[in-house]
Parts: structure tokens; sequence; C-alpha cells
């Protein structure tokens, strides 16, 4: 019976070109849209290479320090030595790492320059980050204690600098900023979307210019405590600001005498939120904003398909008067309608996912974000098919309801 | 004519009143984009005010070492005009031309604050950059030795604070109102530190004292052709006279395009949106004309039985959807008006106005391009067909 619906639906098609390809280009192109849209919230908010413990670390990237009025306010990262103080003595995680940002440096080879960007980390960053190396190993704390001046580089960065054909860098050196490395690791690198890990270099952070030392309370350094299991997180949090509400305020360097001092730690999601939103109770209007996209995204588009799909159904008013007058119930008619939207919706999330594997192509070729891993994976796949189906019942469901009830004498006068 | 359409319209006003909605968000959408593109071609076409051309912005850091910074600072500066390869050198401020970074403040002059955007820099700063002065002198070292700080102002700076009157010579306090801090020596033209995209802001321009620690960065005029082993050369040397500060070189050009990129990429995101909708639009014009072209037939039929032509029927369609657009457009109108009126960003009027010129002619355009097919094909209907299925 399937068959037959889809051989009738096929023929509908090919009766009016320019409405079949108007309507296959309005579900393709919103099907993209949501697709490709899918894939790149993926790529920011998932859990992958080299991030993928995302979903039991906690994030410490800030220190919100206020007055007691809350009128003045001072945010940034922390100092090492602030970060290794209160998280180090933390019993609950894992493992934590303490780590700076990626700060941007220039090194020579020849006559011409490679803009990089050197974090500055200590042991446990790459238990906590699973990179994957090419050549080597990464420093542990040993290495670290005794003061060897050790990196890990980027393989696109060991492409630039030695050059493409050199087989082994392990144990030659790097000149930055006048101070000597010895290379004892090569790592596929981390998408520049993903700040926590994204580097050209990896150093240890007792190397020079990193400032560990500093008595500062604010730096460049980030922490990330990783607990056994995502169930443990709750726990650790609440430990972390135990100890968090124990940090002299006095210490705190703010410009003003500061009254209440914050050191969230967040799950990626909310830290990443927090960031755009600048916290506060942004995040509820940041989740409408979102609603509403998806809204507009889908519904409109289904809506208009509505009107496409009736008046492709009105014309064979005179078929479904014939096939009531013989006996056809209201529920076989609906079905086959539905059936013939749903597999003209699915005709279009062919397409849909043709022009989806193009655009992810051409971003993740086009340099657009350093080492992008943009990917048609199996959630993203399955949220696909599952919103093109919603999206064939939505766009059809109408017409065909309207249709099926339509009075015999009505549909066979037309 | 026009009323008979207002009237076929308006009874059926509950079928068209998502493409009432549609076309009136993508009017919004579509004016938004318009008012950032007017609003930052205006400003590309003010001129910049300096030139960046083989100009380098050097940014020191002390880390840990905290002894005798500045005088490291002015070794470094000496050095670096040492080079052959160097035209000229200047030290300034961490917020460098295209760097991105804003410092600004207020200043007053005759109990009026005006805020402002604030550099400071030494005396071969306006060399190094090829910035023209209009009116007064550029600082000479000399200057800082003084009762009153000497000041530079620019042409937008100067109308905010002194209107007609010549600024020369006048002595501005800081927004506390602190009697008599600078004395304005000079004036130029534009100096628009935040890229070409930025608009002209009131700015001033503070010498830099040599015993400052902060502002830690050189910039640099190299000879044309310089390449990166000088540049090596240059950091390497650097860091042997500071003992391990950290030196980050940078090019303006590259600066000024990663600016350029964060003006663009907005652009761009609109620019999607924009284009998402108005294909909605397109599609929704597309089916409710085919809809009510097929429901409509035999009012067709009739229409050319008793003597309409083709194109008299493609024109009522048409038309049909020019009203249902001046609805949309018309209510759009109607919010847009508001950003000039209330003055919401600071902008001109002028730049409203064009926006939303532009934006009703583009959906004017696009409206009729989606009418014209539905209604060719209405205009082809037979009237003895038509008739006979009736």
């Amino acid at each position: 019976m399937i068959t037959n619906y889809i051989k009738i639906a096929w023929k509908v098609l090919m009766r009016h070109p320019v409405y079949t390809f108007i309507t296959l280009f309005g579900i393709s192109l919103t099907l993209t849209v949501l697709m490709v849209l899918t894939s790149f919230l993926d790529h920011l908010i998932g859990a992958h290479y080299p991030e993928t413990k995302r979903d039991r670390s906690l994030y410490i990237e800030r220190m919100n320090a206020y007055d007691s009025a809350r009128s003045s306010m001072s945010s940034g990262q922390m100092s090492f030595r602030f970060l290794n103080k209160y998280t180090k003595s933390l019993r609950a995680p894992e493992r934590v790492s303490i780590f700076s940002e990626s700060i941007s440096s220039n090194v020579y080879v020849g006559d011409h320059r490679i803009k990089i960007g050197i974090k500055f980390t200590d042991a446990a960053f790459w238990q906590v980050a699973e990179f994957n190396f090419l050549e080597g190993y990464p420093y542990n704390a040993q290495t670290i204690a005794n003061g060897n001046r050790v990196a890990v580089i980027t393989d696109g960065f060991k492409d630039q600098y030695f050059g493409r054909e050199t087989a082994s860098v392990l144990g030659k050196s790097i000149e930055i900023e006048g101070v000597q490395y010895r290379v004892i690791g090569v790592v596929r690198g981390s998408p520049a979307s993903r700040s926590f890990t994204n580097a050209d270099v990896y150093v240890p952070y007792t190397a020079p210019k990193s400032n560990y030392q500093s008595r500062d309370t604010r730096g460049n350094y980030t922490a990330i405590l990783l607990a056994g299991n995502r169930d443990d997180l709750a726990a650790l949090n609440a430990e972390f600001q135990v100890n968090i509400s124990r940090v002299p305020l006095s210490e705190i360097n703010a410009g003003f005498s500061v009254g209440i001092l914050e050191v969230p730690s967040e799950t990626y999601l909310n830290n990443y939120l927090n960031q755009i939103t600048r916290g506060g109770g942004l995040t509820t209007a940041f989740y409408g904003a979102i609603a509403f996209i998806i809204f507009m995204l889908m519904g409109l588009p289904a809506i208009n398909l509505v009107n496409l799909n009736l008046s492709r159904i009105l014309e064979r008013s005179s078929e479904i008067g014939v096939r009531k007058a013989f006996g056809a119930p209201v529920r076989t008619l609906l079905w086959q309608f539905i059936i013939e939207n749903v597999f003209i919706t699915f005709i279009g999330a062919a397409i849909a996912l043709l022009f989806t594997a193009l655009i992810i192509h051409a971003v993740n070729t086009s340099g657009w974000i350093a080492y992008a891993d943009l990917a048609i994976s199996a959630p993203v796949f399955l949220i696909s098919v599952f919103i093109t189906l919603l999206f064939g019942l939505l766009s059809g469901l109408l017409p065909a309801f309207r249709m099926s009830k339509l009075s015999i004498a009505n549909a066979l006068k037309a | 004519m026009v009323t008979h359409l207002f009237k076929l319209i308006w009874n059926k006003k509950r079928t068209h009143t998502l493409l009432l909605v549609e076309i009136w968000a993508s009017f919004m959408v579509l004016f938004g984009l318009m008012v950032l593109l007017i609003y930052n071609l205006g400003n590309y076409t003010e001129p910049l005010g300096f030139s960046y051309d083989n100009v380098w912005a050097v940014n020191l850091g002390n880390n840990e070492d905290t002894t005798g910074i500045s005088s490291k600072v002015n070794r470094v500066l000496q050095r670096v005009k040492a080079y052959p390869e160097v035209e000229s050198a200047s030290r300034m401020s961490d917020n460098f031309p295209f760097s991105g970074y804003f410092n600004g403040m207020g200043v007053s002059y005759n109990n009026v604050t005006t805020q402002v955007e604030r550099y400071v820099v030494d005396d071969q700063f306006a060399k190094t950059l090829a910035i023209p002065v209009a009116a007064g002198t550029w600082f000479r070292n000399a200057d800082s030795i003084g009762t009153y700080q000497p000041l530079i102002i620019n042409r937008k700076a100067r109308e905010r604070m002194f209107g007609s009157e010549n600024p020369v010579g006048k002595v501005v306090s800081d927004y506390e109102g602190k009697k008599g801090i600078w004395r304005v020596i000079g004036v130029v033209d534009t100096f628009k530190g935040r890229g070409e995209f930025a608009s002209d802001k009131p700015v001033m321009i503070e010498l830099l004292r040599n015993s400052s620690v902060y502002d830690k960065t050189l910039i640099i005029r190299v000879k044309p052709g310089t390449n990166a082993q000088f540049e090596a050369r240059l950091v390497h040397d650097v860091v042997a006279l500071t003992n391990g500060w950290s030196v980050d070189v940078r090019y303006l050009t590259d600066s000024r395009a990663s600016l350029h990129q964060q003006v663009v990429v907005p652009i761009v995101i609109l620019s999607i949106v924009c284009g998402f909708l108005l294909i909605n639009v397109a599609l929704g014009l597309f089916g409710v004309l085919n809809l009510s072209i097929t429901r409509r037939r035999s009012e067709i039929g009739l229409r050319r039985a008793i003597g309409a032509t083709g194109s008299g029927v493609s024109t009522q369609f048409v038309g049909e959807t020019w009203v249902l657009a001046t609805f949309a457009i018309l209510i759009g109108l109607l919010l847009a008006v508001q950003f000039p009126l209330l003055n919401v960003f600071d902008l001109q009027a002028g730049v409203y106005l064009t926006a939303m010129g532009v934006s009703v002619c583009i959906i004017y355009l696009i409206v009729t391009l989606c009418a014209l097919f539905p209604s060719r094909q209405a205009a082809l209907i037979q009237p003895a067909i038509a008739l006979h299925e009736e």
C-alpha cells in the first residue's frame, strides 16, 4: 500500500515541476540550516577531541570581586598561586589541572615569522585533556620539578617550523623570545574554538615568562577540576565553594575594598553561556532567544509549506471525492496524505544532507577555524531525522486533515 | 481600483496575517542590516588620520620584574631608534591603533564634561604615524616641564568642547573638575585609532611621562622591505636588554585586518538571517498566491469571459501582493521611525532614513518578483475551461 501512495505522490510531484522545486527548495534549505546549526553547536559544546572529558569536568575561569554594595565589580582570570592554593588541596576531584590562557607571541625561521600561542600548563593537563600524541610523550611532574625547558608542539606548528619533510623532531630545539625549548612531543592540534586546550606550543608552568610566582590574585590562569564521574560534580563544586568562602577578602586586589567574592566552578555549557551573557540572569534570556530562533527556523517554513501543500491537495479534490464515494474512511486518506508529505520531506532531507556535508567540508577546509572538526556525527544525524519527521508532520497534518474532511458532494463537483 | 484591492485583502485578513508578519519581520531585519551597512560605509569614508604601512607595535611585558621598569623601557626605545632599519620609533599607551583596546575618560571645560578617547604618546608619535597637525603644534619634549600638561585634541573634541572658540592655549580639567590640568597646544583633524569602520569620536592625546611604569608599547616605522630577519634580531636584542621580558611584535596591517573581521562578522550573520527570512517570504507568497489562484479559478474565468485581458488579471494579483506588502511595511516604518525620533543609538537621522528607503525598495522588488510567476499562471487560465468546471 505504502509503495502505491509513494507512486501517486511521485506522479503528483512531477505534474507541477516549478512548485515541486519550490517545495523541495524550502524543505531542504530549512533542514540544511538546522543540520549545520546542530553540527556547529555540537562542535562548540559537545565533548570532542581533546576535551573528551567535558561531561565530568568543572571549569574555574573567572574571579568576580564586588564591593559590599555590588556597585563596583572587577572580573578576570586568576594567578597560578591563587588557584594552586585553593584547588590542589581538594579531596573530591580525580585530577586538578591549572594552565594559562594561550599567550600570543612570534617565532622566527629564516626570513619569515610564525604567529603562535603558548600555553603554560602543569602535568595534570595531559590527563585532563586527552591529546593524541603523534610523536613523543608529554612532560610529567618530575620533568617540571627538574626545571627542564621542554615543549610539546602541535603538528601544524611542526610543519611550519621544521618543514613538512622532517621525519622526527624529538630532541630538536625551538627558540621563543630568546628562550630555548627542547621538543619532547608532537600532538594533533586542538580546534581554535576550544580555548581551554587550543595553543601551538605547550610548556611547563615553571618556564620563564609564565608569571607563576606572581603574588597577585589576578593573572591569566584557569583551572579544570576533573571528577571521577558525573554524579560527583555537585559534591566537587560544594567542596571548592567551601574553600573559596575561606579566602581572606583583604588578599584580593581589585582597586576597591572587596566585600563579595565569587569564583564559580561550572560545567562547560554554563561557563560558556556565562561568558556570552556576562553572567547575571541573562541565561534565561539566552535560552529564550534560542527557542525563538528555532521557532523562526522551523515554524515559519512549516507554515509556509502548509499553503503549498494545501493547493497541491486541493487540485486533487475529485480524486478524494471518488475514493470517499467508494468507501475509503477518513483515517486511510489522512494516512495517505501524511505518508506523501513525509516522503517529500525525506527527499528534501536527502538533498539537505548533501548540502550540509558540502558546507561542513567547506568550513573545515577553509581555515576559518583552525583545526575545525565539524561533522555529521550519529547524534547530529539522529536529531536531523527527528527534525525532518516533525517537519513533515507539521506541514502535512493540517492540509491532510482539511482535505479528508471534505464532503463527497463538494469534492466531486470540482 | 486600489480601494477594491484593499477590500479584497481585508476580507481575507486571516489567511494573510502570517504573510504580513513575515514581510514585517524581514523588513525589520533588513532595516537593521541596512543601518549597519550604511553606518559602517559612512564611517569608512571619513579619513583615518594616520598611516600604518610598515608600522609595527611592540608590546613589552615586564612579567615578574618590578625594578627600574621605566628606565628599561626607555633603554629599549633608544636601542630600537639606533637600528638603521628603523625610520622612527615612539612609545605610547597599550591602546595602540587597531589594538581594539579602548581607554576613555571625561574632561571638563567651563563645567561641561565631554567623554573622550584617551591616548598617551610621546613626542615622536606624530612623525612615526605621519599625523598632520591642523592647528597649533605637536608635543616637544620640553613641553612636559611646566604647570600644565600639554594636550592635543581632534576636530570632533574641539567642536564638542569649544564650539567656535580657538582651543589653542585653553586650560581644561578632568571630570572631577580639578582646576587646570592640561593646556591644549594643538589640534589634529581626525584620529580613528579604532579603525576605518569606527566613527569619528572626540579624542585627547596626552604627553607620556618618561617615568611612567605603564604605557609599555613601542610604535615603530621600519623602512619598506624590512623582513622578519630584522624582527628576530630586534626581539633577541630586546630580551637581552631587559633580561627576560616578553616581547610581542604585531604588524598594524594584521591588527587592522582582525579588527575589520569584528565588523564583518555581525554583518554576515545578519545577512544570513535576513536572507533566510526573505526566502521564506518568497515561499509564503508562492504558496498563498498559488492557493488563491487555484481557489479563484472560476472568478478569473468569469473576468476573462466578460473581457478582462490576461495582463489585467495578472496586474490584479501583483497589485494584491503590493497592498499586502504596503500594510506590513507601514507597520515596520512606524517602528523604524522611532529610532531617529528617540535617538536610540546616537546615529544621524540620515542613516536611518536611507536605510528605510533602501529596505522598502528591496521588499517591493522581492515581492513583485515572487508575485509575477503565479500571476502569469492566472493570466493563462482559459475562460472556457474554468467556467466549464463550474
